[in-house]
């Protein structure tokens, strides 16, 4: 990406802020590095979904973006899905899941996240697929 | 157990132990075993419930799951820590992912469970009345086993 803005900044001299919800300390850590790289700002992580849920509406209306699993022990990724989008319905939810089934996407999409990422993740599939997001809804 | 299940499970894990390595991976004969099998150092348990049920065991030792933890996050782990645990356990939900992920568009319907991680020595895993299929891949970094037991639901 070279000398362009970072795709974290918002422009106006502050940065996309982010919760990662993961169970896994491996995603959290990986999707923290990318998003770092790019100078958003990770202000929070959960590790099941009830924790996601708590912490969405805690740090509520700072959160720009929630990157979210869905296989999580407690409460899952799509029940967390349902229960934020229930608290704001302009939350910006990237799903991030290594289970790809066409019905579970579907019904995230259907739900309000506003993208669907197939773990394993990579840099380049992460940051393209927060561009579209950030450029859709901005 | 049935042919069409398993082939998912042998592609999604020579491809996503690439994908994550950036290595070369060769599959090594397919066996079958029904007995009380021994494990290596490191398992990792993932369940499958729904229309098909059993479950997928991810099976290492010690030195290879930590050379496999350090490349996948790009540093050195000497110890088996928290980081590098969960490091294997995500690489075992994402190559179960993959698979379950296919079967569905073959039109199997089922889920898996959050995946857990078993460390120590001299392990050994007994199913009853379920047949495993073990699937050993090579890697540069050490030889991954993976074991798939399913059945379908009475």
């Amino acid at each position: 990406m070279g000398d362009e803005i970072p795709l974290g900044d918002k422009g106006d001299g502050t940065f996309y802020k982010v919760l990662i919800i993961d169970d896994s300390v491996f995603m959290i850590k990986q999707i923290s590095q990318i998003l770092q790289s790019q100078k958003f700002e990770v202000i929070g992580t959960a590790a099941d979904g009830q924790e996601g849920i708590d912490k969405y509406k805690e740090l509520h209306p700072k959160v720009d973006l929630v990157t979210l699993d869905i296989t999580m022990p407690n409460v899952d990724g799509i029940t967390c899905l349902e229960k934020i989008i229930e608290f704001d319905k302009n939350a910006k939810i990237v799903m991030m899941s290594a289970l790809g089934k066409e019905d579970l996407v579907k019904k995230a999409l259907l739900t309000g996240a506003k993208s669907y990422i197939v773990k394993p993740l990579d840099r380049d599939k992460i940051l393209s697929r927060l561009k579209s997001v950030l450029s859709n809804t901005n | 157990m049935r042919v069409e299940y398993i082939n998912p499970f042998v592609e999604s894990s020579v491809n996503v132990l690439k994908e994550v390595l950036g290595l070369q991976v060769r599959r090594e004969n397919v066996s079958l075993k029904s007995k009380a099998l021994p494990v290596l150092d490191i398992a990792v348990i993932v369940g499958l419930v729904g229309q098909v049920e059993g479950r997928v065991i991810f099976d290492l030792d010690r030195k290879t799951a930590l050379n496999i933890a350090s490349k996948m996050n790009d540093e050195t782990l000497t110890e088996f820590d928290d980081l590098a645990k969960a490091t294997i356990t995500e690489l075992g939900n994402m190559i179960t992912g993959r698979a379950v992920t296919k079967l569905s568009e073959l039109g199997y319907k089922f889920d898996v469970t959050p995946p857990a991680i078993f460390t120590g020595n001299n392990m050994e895993i007994s199913d009853v009345n379920i047949e495993a299929l073990i699937v050993p891949i090579e890697t540069e970094l050490g030889r991954v086993e993976v074991n798939v037991a399913l059945r379908e639901k009475a």
